[in-house]
């Protein structure tokens, strides 16, 4: 009678584990799934200084703390020639999104979250003009709404060449015509973003910026894993 | 007699420092150059949190493009109870005696008088004006000690040291009661820039401070926190030290005389003013 149950727990534990995706093959994982070591709060971007990054059902949620105040996560480590594979699952109306080469305010190169201004997977400059901004016009074929999506971006260069695929797909590739960064970094941290949407007080101005992140919305990540790539690779 | 020494003594223990300090000078320049104004005893409410809502307004429709989604009005409401409920009061803090606050961000050039070395990231070929003018960065809050320290030994007439939080947010307000408007963190401080510029390239505060927002992430005594804002007293020992007033790399958002962030920073945007006193 009981042998019986060894099938359904076999195909139970099969599934169970498929469900949970696992980090590509060469990846090594830079979030535990528990705890946010390795990870630290950036203490000078604008975005806030005092985000809500916590880890929940084995999952990095990013949110605001207290209300308004966003703030980015960052990698304890720099990473120069990489590639970086993370799964998301983000809330419309909230904006923030993935730093590559990160400093320690946040002055980054920026896959850019925004699913209700339809720019998710664009390449920004947080806090500096990028050359060539990369637009996901793309994405479409291979974005999941409302569920979770796979990105993978490689980053190689000196002189920033920049790829990223959604879900297996690429959706750009970029060679940067110089090194955007104003202190030409060519390490830096992974960073994830919450967006700000308060002023200190209304006397600092009239700002209309709830739609950058509704209240009580969140990104949620897990799979976060990282290859190195040769320091000296040139493309 | 002895008693009458004794007295002349005692009344000039008490009287001498009061007519010292009334006789202080509004701005003193000490020999390495460096230019002080005088900050007079007063309060000012700190830590005081009003976050902003915004309203609801109509998605714009543009002709041959996707409609904008916009947070409908309900939004508006949630977000509104969630302000009141995160929003301090914050507390007063009364500043007792007076001091001298460095007019400008301490210089390479400064740095260079003192120290001997330049540990400035942006100097050189990277600055297209006279880099000495341009403030010190890619110090810690150690090398900053060690400045101060040597400086204190050079100089025999004045004693320095970093400002603490409220010294440095007292002087940045310089009477204003509540946060900065944009526009005037814009005009008077050095942000949403990519390098440094020279000290004093802006319009200086109502007390004829400069750079007080922006250009460099200024030092202060106190350990940090780790909360949005300072406590009535600081942390007594910490990782970390509290850094004020946001860089070139700053927004409005951030360049205000509330924002209360830390080390380590990216270093080449990361400088300090000093106070003084005299001996």
């Amino acid at each position: 009678m009981r042998l019986k149950f060894i099938p359904v727990i076999i195909l139970f534990l099969f599934f169970y584990y498929s469900a949970l995706a696992q980090v590509p093959k060469g990846f090594k994982p830079i979030f535990n799934g528990k705890n946010l070591k390795g990870w630290h709060i950036s203490r000078t971007t604008h975005q806030g200084t005092t985000p809500n990054f916590h880890v929940e059902n084995g999952y990095l949620i990013v949110k605001q703390q207290p209300y308004g105040q966003g703030g980015v996560l960052l990698t304890d480590k720099k990473y120069q020639n990489f590639e970086l594979y993370l799964e998301a699952k983000i809330d419309s109306f909230s904006n923030g999104g993935i730093f590559i080469r990160s400093s320690e305010s946040g002055i980054a190169y920026q896959i850019e979250f925004d699913e209700s201004a339809g720019s998710t997977g664009n390449l920004y400059g947080e806090r500096m003009p990028v050359s060539k901004v990369m637009q996901a016009t793309e994405r479409a074929k291979a974005w999941k709404a409302n569920d979770w999506n796979s990105f993978r971006i490689r980053m190689v260069g000196e002189i920033p060449h920049i790829t990223l695929w959604i879900n297996g797909v690429q959706i750009w590739e970029v060679k940067q015509p110089k090194n955007d960064f104003t202190a030409g970094a060519v390490a830096g941290m992974i960073g994830l973003q919450s967006h700000w949407t308060a002023l200190f007080s209304p006397t600092a101005g009239d700002w209309n910026g709830l739609n950058s992140w509704a209240p009580g919305a969140a990104h949620r990540f897990r799979n976060i894993a990282i290859k190195e790539l040769d320091k000296n690779l040139k493309e | 007699m002895l008693k009458k020494l004794v007295v002349m003594l005692l009344l000039g223990y008490v009287w001498l420092p009061n007519i010292s300090l009334m006789a202080q000078a509004e701005a003193v320049t000490n020999s390495f150059g460096m230019e002080f104004v005088l900050i007079k005893p007063g309060s000012m409410l700190v830590g005081k949190y009003q976050p902003t809502v915004g309203e609801y307004k109509p998605p714009v429709v543009r002709a041959g493009e996707q409609p904008q989604w916009v947070l409908p009005p309900k939004a508006y409401k949630v977000a509104a109870k969630m302000a009141q409920e995160a929003a301090k009061p914050g507390f007063t803090v009364t500043i007792k005696r007076p001091y001298y606050i460095g007019k400008f961000e301490v210089t390479q050039e400064q740095w260079q008088k003192v120290m001997g070395n330049n540990p400035a990231f942006f100097q050189g070929s990277r600055v297209k004006d006279d880099t000495g003018k341009h403030p010190v960065e890619n110090i810690t809050w150690q090398d900053a000690q060690t400045f101060i320290k040597k400086l204190n030994k050079l100089d025999k007439e004045h004693i320095y040291c970093l400002p603490n939080e409220f010294e440095w947010e007292y002087a940045a307000r310089a009477g204003a009661e509540d946060d900065i408007l944009w526009a005037n963190a814009r005009k008077m401080g050095i942000i949403s820039e990519q390098i440094t510029r020279a000290v004093g390239s802006k319009e200086p505060n109502a007390w004829g401070i400069y750079d007080m927002i922006g250009n460099v992430w200024e030092w202060v005594q106190d350990y940090y926190n780790d909360k949005i804002f300072a406590d009535p007293v600081p942390p007594q020992s910490g990782k970390e030290h509290v850094l004020k007033g946001a860089s070139f790399t700053g927004d409005a958002k951030n360049a205000t005389y509330l924002t209360h962030a830390a080390g380590p920073g990216n270093g080449f945007d990361v400088g300090f003013r000093i106070v003084m006193e005299v001996r």
